[in-house]
């Protein structure tokens, strides 16, 4: 009688506790108020305004006084661009600004899309709407929502919008894409209030699609366009269709992926490791350990002190270039650091790099666009959402010379439901810029084969 | 005892003659007296680190260098003054968030009087004739001008006069010591100095390395070389931030001419022992050397040494990987420059002042001295080679440089301001440290004492000093 008992507490017990782990867990938050002083009674404004972009004599003589009076610093010699931005090439790169770089045409060329703003939580989030056109009949119309990073822009898409919105023989699919300006980056409005972190962000543009009418979406993110998009899934499953990523660095190191590190190298296999995986990851200490540290310096200091270090660089034109762009060559492959021009111009043109730059210039956003780094690690790596796996079909674009290379098995440790893992041939951290036509065919498959599953 | 005589028992019940026994005996003191001997030796030989060599101007080695000493002064102009009042006019202003104070890094409503006050009512004018009160000097060494400026005390009767150099460090310059200079200088005591305040190459009106790898070690050697042309044959050392890792490597390059080496800052290896006093000093403090101040500036150590630093390390990070981008816009922008550099003096002389809406500035100096020292960044255009100096420094693993794994024998006073980044007890500093005359516990003070507390940083200097004077040899 005693062990029946036994046998059926320890079924009920295993029972429960299977029902627990499958209540998928969904990430909970409140709403916040980001505009200067309390919220008014009758709560914010929902109206869309079209928007566009603008500039003015007044904007580009300012500009063009501001690189002339630059105080310039020779970099050491040999130091390529191990030192940071190099200043000989940085010599170039504002030659080209201010003597050839049209702003005006960049800013028609920003506006051949509409642009709208609407009021969310207190401040005007900017987003760019693009509805494909001249559809033939029975194509369906996919929502997608597509987040940016640091210091990246909505203007990073650009390349990637055609091939999504506009109907192809090749693809079956046609999308409807939403490109908005996290706040505080661009002409989205910078919160007035502590505390705006990515579940914030994605919480916010959960509210935008929600006001456009969108019930169900997809979603794709770079950098913290990821970590925004990833939140949105696990707050509301039901509402993000499918979720399209190729930033995916891993919130906790948990047993897998602590064992793969250490056993890898020698059993590829039993970790499903590639060739790429291997080479990528190994010597663990050198790519893993002191590359990160080489390269996070300014995510500390963001992450401490954004006010301080993003003063300067809301003054001194030449200054933001060399912090933005910097990146855009260091993050698209490490290698170009032993390069005298840095690289940048082999996979990017001087004009898009500047439209970008411009951007965060024109808004004067760098300080704010920073906070979001404090803001969000204002828990170290200890967030609620990091322990919370995402259980929306997920595709991820694994580009090789991304900042921290995660083989399937890492991205699988969070994203549960992974449909597709497209290793790619080349791009690195800014891979919707560097390669569109990659990343626009791997939204176009993911989604196709969540599509076809109805 | 009675383990003396079981050994005496069991050597004696060894089966061999009374010859061997002797022989045996005799071998082993020898043995024994030969590795006593030995190790005292060792401790009393104080090892030196190379002293090495470098070239650090443009271009290739001339065949020979000017090693004259030209006089030098302070200059500015009406231009420097407008294109600086320019671009203060035309700075781009963000606000802060509500209720950030100093937590997101320099306030910009508290900026925007600091900046106020600095393009109507700072005079730089005035200031450049207070900096050039003292005589101004450059030298050529190893290609590179060397500023320093040199105090000597006016004659005094029965007054000894001694040597010293006192080393600045970031975001710091030779101008902190103008409020210590006179304190040591200008004293009625029966021991005065003459002091050498040098700007370190890349900072102020030293001219910046053209060439990659220009640290501490390089920077000691040089102002060993400047101490050398000036004369000294011997002389007292002092310093905080960088100041005091120069001054401490140049001890151990030549610890025949450091008389003395007195300390503001200082930290110790990581190892065992400190991993064993961190565990059980909070305790038993006593057994692990820790005195109750050691242990209220120590703990809780996660908190205060951990998160502390890592919150306060970001400016560290960045420069020590990325100097030529992270100066590059605080060069072209004087307040951006400003914002950067008095976050420092704001949150390094009391981390508590991150929660004033005014960063707690002006309540330990003047709005005039903290200018003074951000021109001197700005008027020479030297942030960049000053941010360089942490990646040269901390490109390869500082701990395991020449330096750090070599002790420090001369004559050595630590002074522990209790606002100081990091707490080094004296039982940690003295494993490295090897000869310390004197540690004391200052009652206020922060990062930059000379700066904010001269007359504290004078007192305990010139007390170490005598100590020094009186018996020079103590191990």
């Amino acid at each position: 009688m005693f062990t029946e008992v036994l046998v059926g507490l320890v079924i009920a017990g295993l029972i429960f506790f299977l029902v627990q782990r499958s209540k998928k867990q969904v990430l909970t938050t409140e709403d916040g108020w980001w505009g200067a002083g309390a919220a008014p009674d009758d709560g914010e404004d929902p109206t869309i305004r079209p928007f566009k972009v603008t500039t003015s004599d007044e904007e580009l003589e300012d500009l063009y006084r501001r690189i002339d009076q630059t105080r310039s610093v020779p970099s050491l010699e040999d130091s390529q661009f191990n030192y940071g931005f190099n200043s000989q090439y940085l010599e170039k790169v504002v030659s080209y600004w201010r003597h050839d770089f049209d702003w005006r045409r960049q800013v028609d060329k920003l506006n051949q899309y509409p642009h709208f703003k609407t009021n969310i939580e207190g401040i005007d989030v900017h987003y760019v709407h693009v509805k494909p056109k001249n559809l033939p009949e029975g194509t369906s119309v996919v929502p997608l929502i597509m987040v940016h990073g640091w210091p990246g822009s909505f203007y990073e898409f650009y390349g990637m919008i055609p091939l999504l919105t506009e109907p192809s023989d090749q693809h079956e699919l046609v999308f409807e894409v939403v490109c908005p300006s996290i706040p505080g980056y661009g002409y989205s409005e910078a919160p007035y209030k502590k505390g705006f972190d990515t579940v914030s962000a994605a919480r916010v543009f959960h509210k935008l699609m929600r006001r456009l009418g969108f019930q169900q979406f997809y979603a794709h993110g770079g950098d913290w366009g990821s970590i925004i998009t990833t939140n949105m899934a696990q707050m509301e499953p039901k509402i993000v269709k499918g979720l399209h990523v190729n930033f995916a660095p891993p919130a906790n190191v948990g047993l897998p992926i602590g064992l793969s590190i250490m056993l890898g190298r020698r059993f590829p296999k039993m970790f499903g490791f590639t060739d790429m995986d291997v080479q990528r990851l190994y010597p663990c200490m050198e790519k893993l350990v002191v590359e990160s540290i080489k390269e996070s310096g300014y995510m500390h200091i963001q992450a401490t002190k954004p006010d301080t270090v993003g003063r300067g660089l809301n003054d001194s034109p030449v200054g933001l270039a060399a912090y933005i762009l910097e990146k855009f060559s260091t993050w698209t492959n490490h290698d170009f650091r032993n390069l005298d021009d840095g690289g940048l111009t082999r996979n990017f043109s001087l004009g898009d790099l500047l439209t970008n730059v411009m951007i965060y210039w024109t808004s004067g956003c760098i300080i704010s666009s920073m906070r979001f780094y404090k803001e969000s690690f204002s828990q170290g790596l200890n967030q609620p959402h990091a322990k919370i796996p995402v259980h929306v079909p997920t595709g991820f674009a694994c580009f090789p010379n991304e900042l921290l290379h995660t083989p399937k098995l890492w991205v699988k440790q969070k994203y549960h439901q992974l449909k597709t893992f497209t290793p790619m041939a080349r791009g690195g951290h800014f891979a919707a810029m560097e390669e569109p036509q990659l990343m626009a065919q791997d939204i176009h498959n993911f989604a196709k084969t969540l599509e076809k599953k109805k | 005892m009675q383990r003396l005589d079981f050994i005496k028992q069991a050597f004696l019940s060894l089966k061999i003659g009374q010859q061997q026994q002797q022989q045996l005996l005799i071998g082993s003191t020898l043995a024994v007296g030969g590795i006593l001997a030995y190790l005292v030796h060792k401790r009393r030989e104080a090892k030196t680190i190379p002293l090495g060599e470098g070239w650090w101007g443009a271009g290739e080695k001339p065949l020979s260098e000017d090693d004259t000493i030209h006089p030098f002064e302070v200059q500015t102009s009406d231009q420097e003054i407008e294109d600086l009042y320019e671009r203060i006019d035309r700075t781009r202003y963000t606000g802060s968030l509500e209720e950030g104070c100093f937590q997101y890094g320099f306030n910009s409503t508290y900026l925007k009087n600091v900046v106020s006050y600095w393009r109507h009512t700072f005079d730089w004018r005035k200031q450049v004739a207070i900096l050039n009160k003292y005589p101004h000097f450059k030298t050529k060494i190893e290609g590179l001008d060397v500023h320093f400026i040199r105090v000597r005390p006016p004659h005094r009767e029965g007054q000894r006069v001694l040597p010293l150099m006192l080393v600045h460090g970031w975001p710091g310059s030779f101008y902190e010591f103008y409020k210590i200079l006179p304190l040591l200088t200008e004293t009625q005591d029966d021991l005065a100095f003459e002091v050498i305040c040098p700007s370190i190459p890349g900072y102020g009106f030293s001219e910046a390395p053209h060439k990659q790898g220009f640290d501490t070690l390089a920077a000691a050697r040089v102002f060993l070389m400047l101490m050398e042309r000036l004369g000294f044959s011997q002389f007292y050392l002092q310093g905080g931030d960088w100041g005091s890792l120069i001054t401490t490597n140049m001890a151990q390059m030549k610890p025949q001419c450091v008389k003395g080496l007195h300390l503001n800052m200082f930290v110790s290896k990581k190892g065992l022992k400190m991993l064993l006093s961190l565990l059980i000093g909070p305790y038993l403090p006593f057994l692990v050397g820790f005195t109750r101040e050691d242990v209220r500036r120590l703990f809780p150590y996660l908190e205060k040494n951990v998160y502390e630093i890592l919150r306060e390390s970001g400016y560290l990070h960045i420069q020590a990987t990325k100097p030529d981008t992270a100066g590059c816009g605080v060069n072209d922008s004087p307040v951006g420059l400003a914002a950067y550099i008095l976050e420092k003096f704001s949150t390094w002389t009391d981390l508590k002042n991150r929660d004033l809406v005014d960063g707690g500035l002006e309540r330990k100096f003047s709005l005039d001295d903290l200018l003074t020292n951000v021109m001197i960044y700005w008027t020479t255009g030297s942030i960049v080679s000053s941010m360089r100096f942490y990646k040269e420094n901390l490109k390869t693993n500082i701990e395991k440089r020449v330096d750090s794994r070599t002790g420090v024998f001369v004559p050595t006073g630590l002074a522990a301001f209790p606002g100081e980044l990091m707490h080094c007890p004296h039982s940690w500093a003295r494993t490295r440290l090897r000869n310390i005359y004197s540690y004391s516990y200052l009652p206020r003070g922060g990062h930059f004492a000379a700066f904010e507390e001269p007359q504290l940083l004078a007192n305990d200097f010139v007390q170490f000093v005598k100590k020094v004077e009186v018996s020079p040899f103590i191990f």
